[in-house]
């Protein structure tokens, strides 16, 4: 039963589900047998749920031609959304690289008061909906809100404009580098710093030469998992936007709407653009943790 | 440089590292923290580094008061037990980081680095590797690395937690060598911790031993081995056998054998002896306390014996190591019936285990 330890799981199933002696009778065909309907199980739901799917909306995108396809996305509108789904995200992903890898570095390298409370803060914005975040906003920013007085006053705009959304942005990626930094930190200890403190260098030498050196990949993954969020990111956005066409329209938003106008073919194409943003950022990935195969053993998958 | 602790106590939430600790590392000494682990040993030593503040007491640099000197001010080469040589850097640039790290005004230029560099790693006996990264080096030679990049400040003391802790015996036993030499050569104050009794009694020429955040004992490494002063110290410094034993009308008997030594009233009560295993002498039957050989194991040069002494129940094994040719000259293997002696022994009182000589 060498091969059947290699072949692992599959005959450890296919040998529970008969008897000892079915098993013992025609071990190989029951192998492989029972090693092809798994398979083809796999196979079947990754076609079904995810391959399918991700087909069918380029497929509903060219479904009137090419030249149908490029007219939808260089529509004003579709532009616009384009271009505004990109400056969101140019705001809200560097701005998050900050905050997290500070958030990582002040959490996996330093003791101190209230530690718990920031790290279970970090992870609010996952368990929170994002519609609720975004109405959170309204509330503080909104007219009748506690800050919309002042704000009016003072002619700055924030909800139903681009100011609210990059907000609404903020808050719902804030966890994705943060998360991913914590436990790789963690996991590195801090030796190095120490040696680096040892040696004479200060906190902004030890933190560039140092830390940001031995985290590079790890952030560079964070940063990419956070865009891909950052630029698909409906619920909240969608409540603080206005869905002002040309105006406050972001891609996801842009979709929805034709959508609801029936315009599936141009629903579909600027679909197709987000999905391809998911595929490059799939890519993206897979090549980090191809370079860097201990990401994969220090991450911890935030759920 | 001399360092000098006074009164330091450090605490973690609940749980005291560090008690009211007085020590004195004078210039030039190379000295071992040795104690179990979790006996505060690595945090005394963190301490003189300026990795940790104490909560209480001084730490003194030259009788300077140190306490609150930034780590970089303090001159002091640390090296860590895993090494922590950065893995993005090739060799030449981990040993030059400290060079690198220093203000404008204060650095040399980049061909006084790069002599300096390479003759730190001449000295460590790694000039090949400049170019190469720590993960194409075996831990040995990382570790040699390591110490050339604490050399490579020109610190006044050079402070090794567990330094070889993490490398095979042969390494090891290389590297202790080493580092003895290269002390004697360079002459500056070390101290370094080590939870290895052995390497504490061949490298250093004093040893603190440590035991739930306090000083069991200070010395010289034969004076400790020799006379510990509790039954802590005498237990963690090589093997002891221990005997219960009764002491009445001023005489201390463990089965036929008498153990009062004379020099010392004993006090009445219960009492432990602690024999080490080379302090047992074998000879015929009637010579001495009778036992049974259980087993014998040649390690090398020396023989390791269990026996089971009359009157003790027969998990309780004594240990015994007699040469080799003693050995070949004795014809006896196990389930024969010999007789023992002790050469030395040290009786401590049962309750608080502290010397007798100590109680006195």
């Amino acid at each position: 039963m060498a091969d059947a330890e290699i072949s692992g799981l599959a005959d450890a199933g296919a040998c529970l589900s008969v008897t000892d002696v079915a098993c013992a009778h025609h071990p190989s065909r029951r192998r492989r047998l029972s090693r092809l309907v798994l398979i083809a199980l796999a196979l079947l739901f990754f076609g079904l749920f995810l391959l399918l799917p991700l087909l069918a909306i380029f497929a509903q995108a060219l479904s009137k031609g090419v030249s149908a396809y490029l007219d939808a996305l260089i529509d004003p509108m579709a532009w616009a959304a384009i271009k505004l789904t990109l400056l969101i995200a140019s705001i809200a992903v560097p701005l998050n690289l900050v905050f997290g890898a500070t958030a990582a570095w002040a959490i996996a390298k330093f003791e101190f008061r209230g530690k718990s409370v920031l790290i279970t803060l970090i992870d609010l914005p996952f368990a929170v909906s994002p519609v609720i975040a975004g109405l959170a906003f309204i509330l503080i920013f909104g007219a009748q809100g506690g800050l919309g007085a002042y704000l009016r006053l003072h002619h700055i705009r924030v909800i139903f404009a681009v100011p609210g959304m990059v907000l609404a942005t903020l808050f719902v990626t804030f966890p994705f580098i943060a998360r991913e930094l914590i436990p790789l930190m963690q996991a590195q200890g801090k030796d190095d710093e120490e040696t680096a403190l040892s040696l004479g260098a200060s906190g902004w030498q030890i933190f560039w030469r140092v830390t940001l050196p031995n985290i590079r990949f790890g952030l560079l993954y964070g940063v990419l998992i956070c865009n891909a969020r950052a630029m698909g990111e409906f619920g909240a956005v969608s409540v603080v936007s206005g869905h002002i066409r040309g105006l406050t329209n972001t891609m996801p938003l842009h979709v929805e709407i034709l959508f609801s106008e029936y315009n599936y073919a141009a629903a579909f194409a600027v679909a197709s653009l987000l999905a391809l943003l998911a595929l490059a950022t799939l890519a993206g990935k897979s090549f980090l943790e191809w370079r860097q195969p201990q990401l994969r053993q220090a991450r911890r998958e935030p759920s | 440089m001399s360092i000098a602790l006074r009164g330091i106590a450090k605490q973690f939430g609940q749980f005291a590292a560090v008690e009211n600790i007085d020590l004195d590392v004078p210039t030039g000494a190379l000295m071992a923290l040795l104690g179990p682990s979790g006996c505060g040993k690595t945090t005394l030593l963190r301490l003189m580094a300026g990795l940790e503040t104490p909560d209480r007491g001084q730490v003194l640099f030259n009788g300077h008061d140190a306490t609150r000197w930034p780590i970089r001010d303090r001159k002091v080469g640390f090296v860590f037990q895993h090494y922590a040589l950065f893995g993005h850097m090739s060799v030449f640039e981990n040993v030059a980081f400290g060079l690198k790290v220093k203000p404008r005004h204060e650095r040399p230029a980049s061909d006084q680095i790069r002599r300096k560099v390479q003759s730190l790693l001449e000295l460590v006996q790694l000039g090949w590797t400049a170019d190469r990264y720590p993960s194409q080096l075996s831990g040995g030679q990382r570790q040699r690395v390591a110490l050339a990049r604490a050399l490579a400040i020109d610190p006044q003391v050079l402070l090794l937690d567990e330094p070889f802790g993490a490398l095979d015996s042969q390494v090891r036993h290389e590297l202790r060598r080493w580092l003895r030499r290269l002390h004697d050569e360079l002459h500056f104050t070390s101290v370094f911790v080590t939870h290895d009794q052995q390497e504490a009694l061949e490298v250093a020429d004093s040893i603190v031993v440590l035991n739930r955040g306090r000083i069991e004992q200070f010395g010289v490494p034969g004076e400790i081995y020799d006379q510990p002063r509790s039954a802590f110290v005498h237990r963690f410094l090589g093997q002891a056998n221990e005997l219960p034993v009764e002491v009445s009308q001023g005489r201390a008997r463990v089965g036929p054998l008498d153990l009062s030594d004379g020099s010392e009233a004993l006090k009445e009560g219960n009492h432990i002896a602690l024999v080490r295993p080379h302090e047992i002498e074998i000879g015929p039957e009637a010579a001495g306390w009778p036992a049974r050989v259980l087993a014998v194991r040649v390690i090398g040069s020396i023989v390791r014996l269990d026996l089971c002494a009359a009157g003790r129940p027969l998990h309780e094994v004594l240990e015994a190591e007699i040469r080799r040719e003693r050995y070949e000259a004795g014809r006896f293997g196990v389930g024969d019936q010999v007789g023992l002696r002790f050469r030395r022994w040290k009786l401590y009182a049962a309750a608080s285990e502290r010397s007798m000589a100590e109680s006195t």
